[in-house]
């Protein structure tokens, strides 16, 4: 698996948020994604959006909670049509499966479709270490694959980067002329991908939908280097989650009205490819292979929680990374592993651990925009809180992390609260204790810590000159009872 | 652990059951319904979809065209196959390309483009294996050339869009490799929306006892991306410039 950094999440955030290139491409995503989002759902109406929420809910639901006897039904049916599929427990075994195929079969060249769950298993280096060659073919993770780095958001995996660094990333690495021209810079791409596209052997596809009906992969693609990746090379291996799978082809429907419109704002991207199984014998072209790569990796434990299952309803759209306030501000790479957001921060622990990713449950503000905005109503301020009960719960000191100031602070608020005479004496102490720093009813720079970091982004509202206690006693209760 | 090796599918599974808190993957109850549809049953909706379809054609051709171009189709409206011929050499004349290919439909029985475009001095390859024809050196006939031009086995007036299913005749490389690509829409090709599409693939997959092809693609406009800077750039691994001709 990739580097887990998610325990820096804090840090990882102070220094994006101080990125002035980060926050410029990061603007875009809520002008970009999000606008365009609303604006497809406006065209449909308010109305029929909800029903086709409701109605991919429904079958999500269903799906899931009948996994076993979906993905046997797939299974059967890959089968049927030719493919071969494999199920992989954990990132070690869909890496291995893979490296055989790569090994057993002389495979020299590979080109891959966007796939997330490729980059939840680290398999390029794996294939890498084997001689292989390996190329990204979408743009954005070709971007990422030749800076080197991973992907901070599920559509766009190259969303913060500037055209300036990636002009210079060309110019670097591919020794083109410098140009900053994007359009260049896409045919820079084509050109420099179309020849790995014909001498591939191998191409890899993630997957969004898998149909256990008719035991096909389904792919959502702008660029056609899906396509391609499906087309060219002898050998087509599919890799996903096992969330995936639907029942019918007849459920396929509700998602591709709902899956680029909640992604990009558009009504259908350019390509939809559904592979049921290796050509035919009398097919003109296409690959003679086909493998399918069921991968589990941490999923069956969010299936076993009945708090945390629905986080597999999800279908990698990215709205609600587009309209969450958080990732808007600190961007995907300080969640520190490859799925990011609100929903990385309910998968990203289930996948790498709790412990080791204590800080994401707390990366939101629990707004509740991601719940509104997603296509399947996951309810994912819900399960952050459950999370954070988890942690909070946990008897654990590495991961009950509150510190021992805050345990005193908090002792002395309840027994200030529960005793009146304390908490009139202590509002006349701080009424005297403010009286060199407040101006106006707030106080804009506390002089000590933890107070002074609080001030420092925000006021802090002065202790009032008169408290509600005594304005009730003095005028609103009824009774003429004099000051004390 | 029984004495019996079991298969890393039947871990796999046993491990999602766990997780499920159940015995065995038996069909959930109720059973789905989807699944549940017998071959007569598709039938009949099929009928009902054609009739629908025959009864809303005029407005239903409209829709696609008019949808198609929203999602960046160039269309032309072709009243009869000699109309359709002629934007066809304008297209292919206007690029000055020296080859083109074409799949094996039958479309091209009702629009020979072939004769036309060989008049004007471009070659016109179709690409189908014969004796004579490997798949490797289809595959440089395709690279070769700046046109491709297939048939249609649906076009979709909901998303503006055109299915293309490769198999014998129909390379999944045609449509795809050449930077342009002009798509032949016959009417009786049209549907109105995604559910009919699914519904016909899935009649055709019951009938034919489990088997509906190998490759199914809806192509809706040209490739595009917008990986850089969320700006869109049209035109990146497939076809740049796409062209819907509607037969009727």
């Amino acid at each position: 698996m990739p580097q887990i950094k998610t325990q820096d999440f804090f840090d990882a955030s102070a220094l994006s948020i101080k990125d002035p290139e980060l926050r410029q491409a990061l603007q875009r995503v809520g002008t970009g994604f999000d606008n365009a989002r609303r604006e497809a759902i406006d065209e449909v109406s308010a109305e029929v959006w909800e029903q086709w929420r409701e109605s991919a809910r429904q079958i999500k639901e269903h799906t899931i909670d009948h996994l076993d006897y979906y993905l046997e039904l797939l299974h059967d049916n890959v089968t049927k049509n030719g493919g071969q599929v494999h199920f992989a427990r954990d990132a070690e075994q869909a890496n291995a499966i893979v490296a055989n195929l790569v090994k057993s079969k002389g495979v020299k060249i590979v080109t891959k479709g966007k796939s997330m769950v490729s980059e939840e298993l680290s398999l390029n280096p794996v294939l890498e270490g084997l001689g292989t060659e390996v190329y990204e073919t979408d743009l954005g993770e070709y971007i990422i694959q030749l800076a080197n780095e991973t992907p901070s958001h599920l559509v766009a995996p190259a969303l913060h980067k500037t055209k300036a660094q990636v002009a210079q990333l060309f110019s670097d690495k591919l020794g083109v002329p410098y140009t900053d021209d994007i359009e260049e810079m896409a045919r820079v791409a084509r050109e420099a991908l179309r020849g790995k596209f014909l001498a591939a052997d191998m191409g890899i596809s993630g997957a969004n939908f898998l149909v256990a009906e008719t035991g096909s992969l389904v792919i959502i693609t702008n660029e056609g280097n899906g396509r391609l990746c499906t087309s060219a090379p002898r050998i087509h291996v599919g890799i996903t989650g096992m969330e995936k799978v639907i029942p019918s082809l007849h459920d396929l429907a509700v998602f591709l009205r709902l899956l680029p419109r909640s992604a990009t704002g558009q009504r259908l991207t350019s390509y939809m490819s559904m592979v049921s199984g290796p050509r035919r014998e009398s097919d003109e072209d296409g690959p003679e292979e086909f493998h399918l790569v069921i991968v589990d990796n941490g999923r069956s434990k969010m299936l076993a929680d009945p708090k945390l299952r629905e986080s597999l309803y999800c279908i990698r759209c990215g709205a609600c990374l587009n309209i969450c306030p958080v990732y808007q501000k600190v961007g995907g790479h300080a969640y520190g592993w490859v799925y990011p957001g609100p929903i990385g921060a309910i998968v990203t622990p289930s996948l790498v651990g709790l412990k080791q990713a204590k800080d994401l449950p707390f990366a939101s503000s629990l707004c509740g925009a991601c719940r509104e905005a997603c296509p399947v109503k996951i309810n994912i301020p819900r399960m952050l809180l459950h999370l954070r009960q988890e942690l909070t719960e946990s008897s654990e000191p590495a991961v009950n992390s509150t510190p021992a100031l805050e345990s005193i602070l908090a002792r002395c608020y309840t027994a200030t609260m529960s005793h009146p005479t304390l908490l009139s004496m202590g509002t006349k102490l701080l009424k005297l204790l403010q009286i060199p720093v407040a101006r106006n009813g707030r106080i804009q720079k506390a002089p000590f810590a933890p107070l002074s970091r609080w001030t420092r982004s925000r006021d802090l509202p002065a202790v009032p000159q008169r408290s509600f206690r005594e304005i009730w006693r003095q005028e609103l209760s009824g009774s003429n009872q004099s000051h004390q | 652990m029984s004495s019996h090796r079991s298969t890393p599918k039947d871990e796999f599974l046993d491990s999602v059951r766990n997780a499920l808190g159940r015995q065995s993957g038996s069909p959930p109850k109720p059973p789905y319904l989807h699944l549940e549809e017998t071959l007569a049953q598709l039938e009949s909706q099929a009928q009902e979809l054609e009739q629908r379809v025959s009864d809303n054609l005029d407005a239903l051709l409209s829709e696609l065209a008019e949808t198609a171009q929203l999602r960046g189709w160039n269309v032309c409206r072709a009243a009869n196959p000699e109309a359709a011929i002629g934007y066809v050499e304008s297209v292919v004349t206007g690029l000055k390309v020296g080859q083109v290919v074409r799949s094996a439909q039958e479309v091209f029985d009702q629009v020979p483009v072939e004769r036309a475009l060989q008049n004007l001095g471009i070659s016109v390859v179709a690409i189908a294996r014969d004796d004579q024809h490997t798949r490797d050196q289809l595959r440089n006939e395709i690279i070769a050339s700046g046109v491709g031009i297939t048939g249609a086995d649906y076009a979709v007036s909901e998303t503006g869009s055109v299915v293309v299913m490769p198999r014998l005749g129909l390379s999944r490389l045609v449509s795809l490799v050449p930077p342009v690509h002009i798509a032949l829409v016959r009417a009786q090709d049209v549907v109105e929306n995604l559910d009919d599409v699914f519904l016909l693939r899935r009649l055709e997959y019951h009938r034919n006892g489990g088997d509906m092809g190998s490759y199914l693609n809806f192509i809706t406009g040209p490739s595009r991306t917008a990986d850089i800077e969320q700006t869109l750039v049209v035109g990146v691994h497939g076809p740049k410039e796409v062209h819907m001709v509607l037969l009727g």
